[in-house]
């Protein structure tokens, strides 16, 4: 682990990454260092899943409001990437990029406490990292509209009611309620969880009758695979699986 | 009608009654069913005098516990079995009735089960119901549509919820979630969903035919199409 880098990366077990976030507003540096992280999740083929959470009082804070130039990266994007689950424990306040950045992972853990808020509005800006795809796919247009339009910041009580987040725990059980339902997943079959995410995020861009020929030929390639065969034997077997991740 | 069939069909009125009929097995789905579901899926689809569907389950314990995993290990290769699921597509089938659909749920509703369901219009939920999508921890994804289905209806967020955690939720939090139209009491369950029915019975055809196919091909289609066509 080098101490210089803002993020850190600790394995729970081998097959569950956290990611920590720093407390400082990101940076191109920040964005640089997060790309070259998820890279390494998806060439880390032990790697099942991936918990990200933040390093101070908030999850991940908007960039700097002083930032006078564009800016030129984007944080959700590289965390889109990833392919197998993300599960973001939101142990405090998300806002503009920061919730941006957890809008790209798949399963969202806040705690009682957090807000969340698009401020971008009030200095004459629209969100720049995907919320404007990602918020109404998630939510709905009529939530994203008002929040988006609106800049104001909603509870996490309000964010669990119109799907925004999953689950609502107190702040000091967020980063562990994130990691046993990581470490869950972490025991299942790796491909299985990819694929399952793939067809469900693909299959949103495309017909309906198109999704089902994906979700049915990721089925039968999974056919294929050593896991399957133990999933099934084990489940006939009355036995906990033990998948290879292959 | 006899007992050894795994599906029922019935016709009362303008109303057809598809009951999977598996019950000393929790209803859970297998070939010879997936067979006689299309078979009476075809039945619907060419039959105007249908003017609504209800789909149950028979027992009293699960409207569907899944797939019947006896059949997994020895299916036919990959590729035969992709040959197969295309050749007689019979979720395609379903999606593609032209009536609407109704779900009656008890009990468990497991796998195939939630892909059953979510093929339907409206689903109504006895409250004695138990949900989950166990697929992933057998190493699998869903099959029957539930990848695609489920994030539809319900959005990505909470889809990838179920799918990649495999939990299982009450029928309360599937309301909470709008996985379910309604909750009834389970003795009620019956009397609620035809009491939906015979409203859509009622009504012109041809209109009810429209609504169906207009926020079914609709959500396929940019949002100006639609409403130019």
């Amino acid at each position: 682990m080098n101490a210089k880098k803002a993020i850190i990366i600790t394995r729970e077990n081998p097959r569950l990454a956290v990611i920590t976030l720093p407390a400082a507003a990101p940076t191109t540096e920040f964005a640089a260092e997060l790309a070259g992280v998820c890279q390494e999740i998806n060439f880390d083929t032990a790697i099942r899943a991936a918990v990200i959470t933040g390093n101070g009082p908030a999850f991940c804070r908007d960039v700097a409001s002083s930032h006078q130039t564009p800016a030129a990266f984007s944080l959700a994007g590289p965390v889109a990437s990833i392919n197998c689950p993300v599960i973001a424990a939101i142990n405090g306040n998300a806002a503009g990029m920061g919730l941006e950045l957890a809008l790209a992972c798949d399963i969202r853990i806040a705690a009682k406490e957090a807000r969340f808020s698009f401020p971008s509005i009030w200095h004459g800006l629209i969100p720049s990292d995907g919320a404007t795809q990602r918020l109404p796919r998630l939510v709905g247009r009529a939530k994203a509209m008002e929040m988006m339009l609106s800049g104001d910041a909603i509870t996490a009580a309000d964010a669990l009611r119109i799907g925004l987040v999953s689950r609502v725990v107190p702040a000091e059980d967020v980063l562990e309620a994130a990691l046993q339902m990581g470490r869950e997943m972490a025991g299942k079959a790796a491909l299985a969880l990819k694929y399952c995410k793939e067809a469900v995020y693909k299959g949103l861009d495309m017909t309906l009758d198109q999704g089902l020929q994906l979700e049915g030929d990721l089925y039968f390639l999974l056919h294929t695979t050593e896991d399957r065969t133990e999933g099934i034997s084990a489940f006939k077997e009355k036995r906990k699986p033990k998948f290879k991740g292959k | 009608m006899s007992a050894d069939q795994t599906i029922l069909y019935e016709k009362q009125g303008h109303i057809a009654y598809v009951t999977l009929n598996r019950p000393q097995v929790l209803n859970i789905y297998n070939v010879c069913m997936r067979d006689e579901l299309y078979e009476a899926l075809s039945a619907v689809k060419a039959d105007t005098d249908i003017h609504v569907v209800i789909l149950k389950g028979a027992g009293e314990k699960a409207f569907c516990a899944g797939a019947d995993l006896t059949e997994f290990l020895s299916a036919p290769a990959p590729t035969a079995a992709r040959h197969v699921r295309w050749q007689r597509d019979v979720w395609g089938l379903f999606l593609s009735l032209p009536q609407p659909v109704i779900a009656a749920l008890h009990g468990y509703v497991f796998g195939s089960g939630i892909e059953m369901a979510m093929c339907c219009d409206i689903r109504i939920a006895a409250d004695d119901c138990v949900f989950g999508l166990p697929e992933v921890a057998l190493g699998i994804i869903p099959a029957a549509g539930a990848t695609q289905t489920v994030p539809r209806a319900i959005g990505p967020g909470p889809a990838l919820d179920l799918l990649l955690t495999g939990r299982r939720i009450g029928a309360q939090e599937a309301l909470e979630m709008k996985l379910v139209n309604r909750v009834v009491p389970r003795s009620d369950l019956l009397a609620a969903v035809e009491a939906l029915a015979e409203k859509t019975t009622g009504f012109d055809q041809r209109a009810v035919r429209h609504i169906k196919q207009a926020v079914s091909r609709g959500l396929d289609l940019p949002l100006n199409l639609p409403l130019r066509g």
